[in-house]
């Protein structure tokens, strides 16, 4: 190819040495002349050629080169997609928080653990073994699946850890692998344990149009306490997963809690009764632990019953007044009438403005005995009748200011 | 004279002229973005050396994986110079290295080799990937 196009160039080269060899210069310094211009084109002439290859030939490579590393990305870009739809399926075997901490490589894949206090959620479904001897296999597969998709998504808008499912149970976690602070990760906790209940309420019409005749209801146990998570299994199989006591209470409680209720550990309801209003339950006992484990069952959140007029709250310099009055039983609202009355005369009377404080004692002019703090290991701090969780609460500041 | 002693970079290849042992070697990739600016004080250390060299011997060791059209001129002009100090009664020896997998490199070299008239020229093959 290069021949030919330089073939005038081989032309002129061949005519000028063939006049070189003529006897027609004027004299031998025209000659030399002429041989030294002669001898630099054909200089020249190669070094053009030659560039022209190398200039050729490193095109081509790089030609080739291009299409390499096309193949390559393509090559690239199909594994990217192969991996993306292989993590997108493994993605749903586990909880997104853990997902996305492990594949950021925030959370090293490997045996270790360590302690957190974290505030965990057992749920079940009370008689589910009931309800799936009536069903056939494949209805209760959807029930089962459309339960725990409706559940997730819950748990997911509070920024749940979802555990594992054990068959129809579900086990959460808040805390880990990422933490607003032990209070929040609680009031998160206890909130999607009531928007799960008020779903469930939803669903039961749902449900009871597909035929399951009646409606689901689940328990939920919720504790706040030191647990081990981490890594636990084998090398070659593990779980993200978490282990100890505070697990086993939380499981404990969730046995306990009545059939679409939520049963709270006292160390849960010291972290949400700000906003959630709760009731005492009993002391249930655990293996386990030396100490019976005061209960506290959810009413409702405070801002809601507030707005729905169920609950009286009021705050003032030196007054706080907590009450629903028509949660009351006999019994407590004669407590309670004795306690207001009381405040009322103190409040009408008017006080020795530096005089000691004294706290108000309702519960001994109620004839009530002071009760004891909810581990059983020494007096309560709120002295309110019906415990802290009572249907009323008014307490009165220490000191004159 | 002061050796000269440059480091390479992405585009331009290392040189390394020990004129205490009468040992030059130009290694690496040589694509640089302004070719003259970098050959130029190349060949003005080279052009006093082999004044200095005289009736000397030297060798000129080329290890180049890569370069472009510029740098071929550059490297045929080092060849010329190299060539002509030979010509004046020094004993140049030119060796050009190649991998042994680059038939490019070793097709060059025979071409760059072809136009030496007085130095001696020598191919060596390199290790693939060495």
């Amino acid at each position: 190819m290069n021949d030919d196009l330089f073939a005038r160039e081989e032309g002129l080269l061949a005519a000028s040495r063939a006049f070189a060899e003529r006897d027609s210069f004027a004299s031998e310094a025209e000659r030399g002349a002429f041989a030294d211009l002669l001898k630099g084109y054909e200089k020249l002439f190669k070094i053009t050629r030659r560039l022209m290859r190398l200039s050729d030939r490193n095109e081509r490579e790089l030609n080739e080169m291009v299409g390499r590393e096309r193949l390559a990305a393509e090559e690239v870009s199909r594994k990217n997609k192969e991996l993306e739809t292989v993590s997108n399926k493994l993605s749903k075997y586990l909880s997104p928080q853990v997902y996305t901490s492990v594949f950021t490589g925030a959370q090293e894949v490997k045996l270790e653990s360590q302690r957190k206090k974290l505030t965990i959620f057992f749920s079940d479904i009370a008689g589910f073994t009931e309800v799936t001897d009536k069903m056939e296999s494949e209805d209760l597969t959807h029930l089962l699946n459309h339960y725990m998709t409706e559940m997730a998504q819950v748990a997911l808008h509070y920024g749940a850890t979802i555990d594992k499912y054990i068959g129809d149970a579900i086990m959460i976690f808040f805390g880990d692998p990422e933490t607003r602070g032990t209070r929040k990760d609680a009031v998160a906790c206890v909130r999607m344990a009531i928007a799960m209940q008020r779903r469930m309420a939803e669903l039961a019409d749902v449900w009871r149009d597909g035929g399951i005749e009646v409606p689901l209801r689940c328990r939920i146990g919720i504790h706040t306490g030191y647990c081990t998570v981490g890594n636990f299994g084998s090398e070659d199989r593990m779980d993200y997963t978490i282990v100890g006591g505070a697990v086993n209470l939380a499981s404990r409680l969730e046995h306990e809690a009545p059939a679409g209720g939520i049963l709270l550990s006292y160390e849960t309801y010291a972290h949400v009764k700000d906003e959630v209003y709760c009731e005492e339950r009993g002391r249930i006992h655990v293996k386990g632990l030396a100490y019976p484990v005061a209960t506290f069952v959810v009413v409702d959140l405070r801002e809601d019953l507030e707005h729905a007029g169920e609950l009286l709250r009021e705050e003032l310099p030196h007054l706080r007044l907590d009450a629903a009055p028509e949660r009351m039983s006999e019994e407590e609202r004669a407590a309670a009438a004795v306690v207001l009355r009381h405040a009322l005369a103190r409040v009408e009377k008017g006080g020795n403005a530096l005089g000691p404080a004294r706290p108000v004692t309702p519960g001994a002019e109620a004839g009530r005995s002071r009760p004891e703090k909810p581990d059983g290991r020494g007096e309560e701090k709120d002295r309110t009748p019906n415990s802290a969780s009572g249907a009323l609460r008014a307490e009165a500041s220490k000191t004159y200011s | 004279m002061n050796n000269l002693k440059m480091p390479s970079t992405d585009r331009t290849p290392e040189i390394d002229f020990d004129f205490g042992n009468n040992h030059l070697i130009l290694r690496g990739e040589s694509y640089p973005e302004d070719a003259f600016s970098f050959y130029k004080p190349v060949f003005e250390v080279l052009d006093d050396y082999l004044v200095q060299l005289g009736t000397g011997s030297c060798q000129f060791d080329f290890e180049i994986i890569y370069f472009n059209s510029s740098s071929a001129k550059a490297i045929m002009t080092l060849f010329e110079k190299l060539d002509a100090a030979a010509a004046g009664g020094a004993s140049v020896t030119i060796v050009w290295h190649y991998d042994e997998e680059d038939d490019t490199m070793q097709e060059l070299g025979e071409e760059f080799g072809e136009d030496l008239e007085h130095a001696a020229f020598r191919l060596t093959k390199l290790a693939a990937g060495s």
